[in-house]
């Protein structure tokens, strides 16, 4: 019994690994807005870039990284009717930012259990933040991020999927839908 | 006395020791880029990043070795070093961060409490990276990375150059195979 219940972790822990290594691992998705704000913008534009070290170097400046999830936006934004357009004239300018840090799984998640080993991993774990400002105002009005994100930095093509699933995840917490209204 | 054979013992130990330790390459790349397009490169200016440890800031010696080991594949695929008409700009940093890993040499242990710490343990990784652009549109078109864990690279000469070329003939694979 004992044996067929240690495989059964073992087995729990391989489908984890092998999940979290395709990208599959569970998203943690948030988000927040300022009271009182109506979301009525109709027009954003991309805030200049800024070297800012994300905890990992290959995706300091990495502009793979970065067009994907300017991309991943620009549809999402783009689906909701808000237009992209020079950021002298636009409502809302948009940020993101990257970390990554290392995480510790464990599995069963629940450290009360009893188990061997308990199933560890070790992941880096990303957390992306889309913030979106008042252009006029300079205020943050909302952002949306996403936790425990594992980035899949080496595989170009899982990395970019990671990045449009985390960021549709994210923006699903938009206020919604937003109007077409003048400002 | 040390006998020869001794010192032969040693250095082979050593050498298997550092070929041993694992090093991972990894790049990306524009999509859809004919990276076959270039033939001259020179040395652009670093971003403003810091080099994440003191101990490899103004290393003449790694800066030497890297640079060199970087044209000398280059060669091997037909790009040449260009002051005035470089058609791609290079330009690395090199970083060391403190990560952990399992350790997978503690044995199995039955945990029946919530204190029960998985076994850990730390060390440090270098992470080479190495960035080219397009002269022309000053845009990044390919980087590649290597990392490993630092032994004693810092301290000798000899296993430095031999990782850094271990190092740069795995990422410029991934660049162009020759």
């Amino acid at each position: 019994m004992f044996a067929v219940t240690r495989r059964a972790q073992f087995a729990l822990s391989l489908l984890l690994a092998v999940a979290s290594a395709a990208g599959c691992a569970p998203i943690y998705v948030h988000a927040y807005a300022e009271r009182g704000t109506a979301f009525t913008y109709r027009t954003y534009a991309w805030a200049p870039d800024t070297a800012v070290a994300t905890g990992d170097p290959r995706l300091d400046n990495n502009r793979f990284f970065a067009e994907q999830v300017r991309a991943s936006v620009d549809r999402e934004l783009t689906a909701r009717g808000v237009e992209k357009i020079p950021s002298t004239s636009s409502e809302l300018l948009i940020d993101f930012h990257v970390t990554i840090a290392q995480e510790v799984a464990t599995t069963p998640s629940n450290r009360n259990e009893h188990c061997v080993n308990c199933g560890t991993t070790i992941y880096d774990a990303g957390t992306l933040v889309i913030d979106m400002v008042d252009a006029r105002s300079s205020r943050l009005v909302w952002r949306g991020w996403v936790e425990k994100l594992d980035p899949v930095i080496d595989n170009q093509d899982w990395m970019e999927e990671t990045i449009d699933r985390a960021v549709t995840r994210i923006m699903r917490k938009l206020p919604y839908p937003i109007q077409h209204s003048e400002f | 006395m040390t006998r020869p054979s001794t010192w032969a013992a040693v250095v082979l130990l050593t050498t298997v020791s550092v070929a041993c330790a694992p090093l991972t390459v990894g790049s990306h790349v524009e999509r859809g880029l004919d990276l076959t397009r270039y033939h001259t490169f020179d040395w652009g200016t670093a971003d403003a990043l810091p080099q994440g440890d003191p101990r490899l800031e103004r290393n003449a010696f790694f800066k030497d070795h890297f640079e060199g080991a970087v044209a000398k594949q280059l060669a091997a695929r037909g790009l040449e070093l260009s002051a005035t008409s470089p058609e791609l700009l290079i330009h690395y940093h090199v970083t060391i961060n403190h990560r952990l890993e399992i350790d997978a040499t503690a044995p199995a242990r039955y945990c029946p409490t919530v204190d029960c710490d998985p076994p850990l343990i730390g060390f440090e990784a270098e992470t080479l990276i190495l960035d080219f652009i397009d002269a022309a549109t000053n845009r990044l078109i390919w980087r590649g990375w290597a990392q490993h864990p630092v032994e004693d690279e810092l301290e000798n000469r000899d296993h430095m150059a031999h990782r850094i070329d271990q190092a740069v003939t795995r990422m410029l694979v991934r660049f162009r195979p020759l």
